[in-house]
């Protein structure tokens, strides 16, 4: 054998590649087209989220406002500290709560409300319509203004000019807010307006509820010594735990976390696009190889080894990689601007094309991974083909080389990719898992055409002609079945789960939870006026359902004297229930719709100790037992308890739900503000204008607006998704049309020999209508199956909801996919059709 | 003795253990250098099966093949691609022309197998000698049968092979095609002082060799 780095045989090799692909290209199409779409959806997955995670890197200051934020909660920070701040660098303070807007006429509006100094903001600037309307907010006047966000501006339908009625006190709207640099999700998603510090304090705004912050940002002078100072400041709050302090890194974590969950999943996506496009490549090459067979064997006759003829079609498959991948790259990397144009405005994110080296090695190895496992089977079957064979005029096709030399590589080619994709992502469990689920998925499928065509071997035999047509194609060793079952049936099954999920989720929260969830949601409702508002309520709906519960914050410090951070795991389902600040609540008696499950409640009395009651199921994650001993922080103080019952908590009732209930006479001793909930058959719009306008300092949410923003953003999320796994079925269909491409020389010999049989046209398409009816029959059967399944696991167990079956989508999807389908079969078909069969005889 | 080609005791079994074709039985022959020898016998006598052993495209069951002194039998794939390649050429009765390449592509590959290159001038020259001076770029759906068998007979001497190994060359041809090929092949082969096996059914073509083997059933007569 030649020198493996012979340079004259590489250029040999080179030349004729590059020859042999500049002619036949267009054999090779399906390896090209299919090979850049999925190299395309992986580039732009990746360069969308390496440009947001180097955004928000990159912007981490303005993200934060500041070089670092403190937040002391309900209560400002004394004027000593602010001096001390004062000395490091710029300060600006904000207040953020939640609280009512209203409007003469409409219904309040729930917003997030902040008020800022003259400082603010540090870094980045506030976007407003008209431009300098930021300024005016500082304008001391008799009549204060105020900035709001447009969703405030559609409900409560406002113009420049008008006023609103912030808790009591007439605002003038001088602007719209489109952007804050520092994050806000209510800006977002939700209402958000701003005010002046100054109106904040002269008008007296103080809403003393429990959902207020009171944040400080400085811009240190000596931003060289940035590390230093931030730990001066930890320092100068470190001795009131409750005081949290944000450095610009740690701002965006959770948003980083987000995106990276969401790029993973795409991620995932792709390559399962990829291995679907690697099946039309296998695909394609092998027939490649065996419409070349003559050439092939020509060149062995001359003198060429088999590893000559394979290293030159390995090299031209890398020239398609290398083009296609460098094209997918650069559309990837500039793809930044055009997500720009698609996401809120409101986010202020300006993403920024970023060309990187490393990223095009990154998608080419992984498209490098996904060609090698695909072509490596078919190209060894060059090395089946005789030249002999030249001799005696006889061609037998190859088949693809699964020799166990070629497993091992596989295999160990296989793992390569796993593990290159799941040291790439936070979740290593759940991306093995998908791999799992994904190639046993093609197993199945797989297994499912062998089976099909073995089931039609031994079923009843019809006999008309249709039937007998169709059964020797299905039956046919290049029966479209196997191809078609995993190709259409993995992005089918993909597409089902998917829609499937979030169809059970849109369910879940456009119709099954209003009917039972109240209208209004009141928060931070003050103790002294919580019965006049009772009563007030009841004045105006007699009728009116009202739920009020007590509450505090606290924070669970111990379960049985090991600290929280040790009992549970960052991962942990119920994880939430112990980590920051919970809000409890107690009460005398068990509630009606929190059935206990283990334990018993206690008995009323008993100022000194406290009792505590958990969710069952935080209780089982957690690992919690009867007796056990809770300590909490509340207010400030330590206390020890005992666990004394388990309840069944049903949170999407939204009701007002507590993971921890303490009892009463305990709790009674420590202060505390209300929540409630209200349902009634009149406007909630109306209820609570009159409410705000008698309580100005009572806030509510009204849970339809909640929920469809819920269901707004879930929209725009499932869209995305959808459209991502339709991609898949894309490729799956290019494969198929490839495959069915590559039968129809074999097809229109048979066409031909049944029309000389009398055959008719209608007979031919009846035999190919059964025979996509079958396949397709038997592939939507386990594509269902398996999407119910991997459905019902993530519906049930992930989210928790309850699964639904949705017939009418279901039916929709499978019979759109199934035209679809049939039609480009047909069309693939076409020139079966066609009269002019003779010639494409004589050339054969 | 130097002899381009020797078979000795050479067998050829096809199938199973259980139904076994013997396809020859035992030959021995020798094709000395230079020397045209014709082979001849009836349809399914074994003709095409010493050609192919011959050139190493097929495994004897039995015996000793020798080309140029070099055993070929037992030699793997890679070894025989070589042994090809640097003495034998090859011409098919059906052409077999790479359909994609041009004339002169197809003249020259046999060359590039050998590590030869930039030898156009040597590929267009002999097709030049063989006629085809018009043709030279033409992919071989644009030319006529004898056009083609003339490229396939230059694509197997231009590497100027020691053992030339034809299989009926003119069994696609019209007579005047195969006349004017056969002189092609003859007059070539011996100026370059080439060994020649022609398999023919053409009494003509066999009287004109230095000598005829003639095959039955497998053996020499
Ligand atoms: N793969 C095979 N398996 C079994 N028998 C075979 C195989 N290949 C060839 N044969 C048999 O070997 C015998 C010799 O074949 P060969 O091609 O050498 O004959 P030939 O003399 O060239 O005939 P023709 O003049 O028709 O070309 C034939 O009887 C043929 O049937
Ligand atoms: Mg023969």
């Amino acid at each position: 054998m030649a020198r493996l780095f012979d340079i004259q045989q590489f250029r040999l090799i080179n030349k004729y590649a590059i020859r042999d692909f500049s002619r036949s290209y267009k054999k090779l199409w399906v390896v090209i087209s299919t090979l850049f779409v999925s190299l395309l959806l992986l580039s732009l997955t990746f360069s969308v989220k390496g440009a947001l995670n180097s955004e928000i890197e990159n912007n981490s200051k303005e993200l934060l406002g500041g070089d670092i934020l403190v937040t002391s909660g309900i209560d400002p920070l004394p004027s000593d500290i602010i001096d001390l701040f004062n000395t490091l660098g710029k300060v600006s303070s904000a207040i953020e709560f939640g609280t009512m807007i209203s409007k003469q006429g409409e219904s309040p509006v729930f917003t997030e409300l902040r008020a800022v100094d003259n400082n603010y903001p540090l870094y980045g600037d506030i976007e407003t319509i008209p431009q300098s309307a930021s300024e005016r907010i500082f304008i001391n006047s008799q009549k204060p203004s105020v900035l709001i966000n447009e969703s405030i501006q559609t409900l409560l339908k406002l113009s420049f000019g008008d006023d609103v009625v912030i808790m009591g006190q007439k605002f003038e709207v001088v602007g719209l807010v489109s952007s804050v640099p520092d994050l806000a999700e209510s800006a977002v998603f939700g209402e958000f307006a701003i005010i002046s510090m100054g109106s904040y304090e002269q008008f007296g705004l103080d809403s003393g509820g429990s959902f207020l912050d009171h944040e400080y940002r400085i811009k240190f002078k000596n931003s060289n010594q940035a590390k230093e100072q931030e730990e001066l400041v930890k320092s100068i709050v470190a001795y009131d735990d409750s005081i949290e302090t944000r450095a610009p890194g740690e701002s965006g974590q959770s948003l980083n976390r987000v995106i990276d969950n969401f790029s993973n999943f795409l991620n995932l996506v792709s390559v399962s696009a990829m291995v679907i496009a690697g099946i039309g490549i296998s695909n394609t090459l092998l027939s490649f190889v065996n419409q070349s067979n003559t050439s092939i064997a020509v060149k062995k006759s001359i003198g060429f080894s088999s590893g000559f003829i394979q290293s030159m079609y390995f090299y031209e498959i890398m020239l398609i990689l290398v083009l296609t991948s460098v094209i997918a790259y650069l559309i990837g990397v500039y793809s930044p601007l055009l997500a720009n144009e698609l996401l809120p405005e409101a986010l202020g994110i300006d993403l920024e094309p970023s060309f990187s080296f490393l990223g095009f090695l990154n998608i080419f190895f992984i498209g490098l991974l996904v060609v090698l496992i695909f072509s490596i089977p078919s190209l060894y079957s060059i090395s089946e083909i005789k030249a002999g064979a030249l001799f005696r005029n006889t061609f037998n096709p190859v088949s693809l080389n699964f020799s166990l030399k070629n497993i091992a590589i596989l295999s160990v080619l296989i793992i390569i990719l796993i593990t290159y994709f799941v040291f790439q992502t936070e979740q290593k469990f759940y991306t093995v898992l998908y791999f799992v689920a994904f190639f046993t998925t093609m197993f199945i499928f797989y297994g499912v055409s062998k089976l099909l065509i073995l089931f039609i071997k031994h079923s009843y035999k019809f006999s008309t002609n249709s039937y007998k047509i169709a059964y020797r194609n299905i039956v046919a060793k290049k029966s479209l079945a196997p191809i078609m079952t995993i190709s259409l049936g993995i992005g089918l099954t993909l597409l089902l789960t998917l829609s499937f999920v979030a169809n059970n989720l849109k369910k879940e929260i456009s119709d099954s939870i209003p009917s039972m969830a109240p209208d209004l949601f009141f928060v931070s409702i003050d103790r002294n006026i919580q019965s006049d508002l009772e009563s007030f309520i009841k004045d105006i709906d007699p009728n009116v359902e009202l739920e009020f519960s007590p509450m505090a914050s606290a924070s669970f410090i111990s379960l049985n004297g090991t600290p929280v951070e040790e009992v549970v795991s960052e991962n942990n389902r119920s994880a939430w229930v112990v980590r920051g600040d919970r809000r409890i609540s107690w009460s005398e008696k068990p509630k009606l719709d929190n059935p206990i499950i283990e334990g018993e409640w206690w008995e009323p009395g008993n100022e000194n100790e406290m009792f505590v009651s958990m969710d069952s199921r935080a209780a089982y994650d957690l690992g919690m037992k009867i007796n056990d001993k809770i300590t909490l922080n509340i207010l400030g103080r330590d206390v020890t308890g005992v666990v004394k019952n388990f309840r069944e908590v049903d949170y999407r009732d939204i009701s007002i739900n507590f993971a921890i209930m303490i009892n009463k006479a305990f709790a009674n001793t420590m202060p505390y503000e209300y929540v409630g909930t209200l349902k009634s058959e009149l406007p909630p719009g109306d209820i609570l204008a009159k409410v705000v306008e008698k309580f100005p300092n009572v806030s509510a949410i009204k849970i339809d607006r909640i929920l469809s923003q819920i269901s707004e953003v879930l929209n725009k999320v499932f869209i995305a998704v959808t459209a991502i796994s339709l991609i898949v079925i894309v490729i799956g269909l290019i494969v198929i049309v490839s495959a069915v491409l590559v039968q129809t020389t074999f097809r229109r010999y048979n066409n031909l020999i049944y029309k000389i049989l009398g055959v008719d046209f209608p007979t031919i398409l009846k035999a190919m209508t059964m025979e996509f009816a079958v396949i397709y029959g038997t592939l939507i059967f386990f594509a269902l199956t398996v999407a119910m399944i991997s459905s019902y696991l993530v519906v049930e167990n992930t989210l928790q909801l309850t699964w639904q079956f949705d017939l009418g989508l279901t039916l929709w999807i499978l019979v759109s996919t199934a035209v679809v389908s049939f039609v480009l079969i047909l069309l693939a078909n076409r020139s079966i059709f066609s009269p002019k069969v003779y010639p494409l005889i004589r050339n054969e | 003795m130097s002899a381009a080609i020797q078979f000795n005791k050479v067998s050829l079994k096809y199938g199973t253990k259980a139904d076994t074709v013997e396809v020859l039985k035992s030959i021995s022959f020798s094709i000395g250098i230079e020397e045209v020898v014709s082979i001849v016998g009836t349809s399914g006598s074994g003709k095409t099966s010493i050609i192919m052993l011959a050139s190493g495209l097929e495994n004897a069951s039995k015996g000793s093949i020798k080309i140029n002194n070099q055993e070929i039998v037992g030699l793997k794939e890679n070894e025989l691609s070589e042994v090809r390649r640097e003495n034998i050429g090859i011409v098919f009765q059906s052409f077999y022309l790479i359909p994609n390449l041009t004339a002169v592509e197809n003249v020259l590959l046999s060359l590039e197998a050998n590590q030869k290159f930039n030898l156009e001038k040597d590929a267009e020259e002999l097709l030049d000698e063989f006629g085809l001076s018009h043709r030279l770029h033409h992919l071989p759906s644009e030319l006529s049968g004898g056009e083609q068998q003339r490229v396939a007979i230059a694509r197997a001497l231009i590497n100027k092979p020691k053992i030339i190994l034809a299989d009926e060359p003119t069994g696609n041809l019209d007579s005047v095609n195969s006349e004017s090929m056969i002189d092609l092949l003859f007059d070539y082969t011996k100026r370059s002082q080439t060994s020649l096996v022609i398999v023919t059914h053409e009494n003509s073509i066999a009287k004109r060799c230095d000598r005829i083997i003639e095959l039955r059933d497998g053996q020499i007569v």
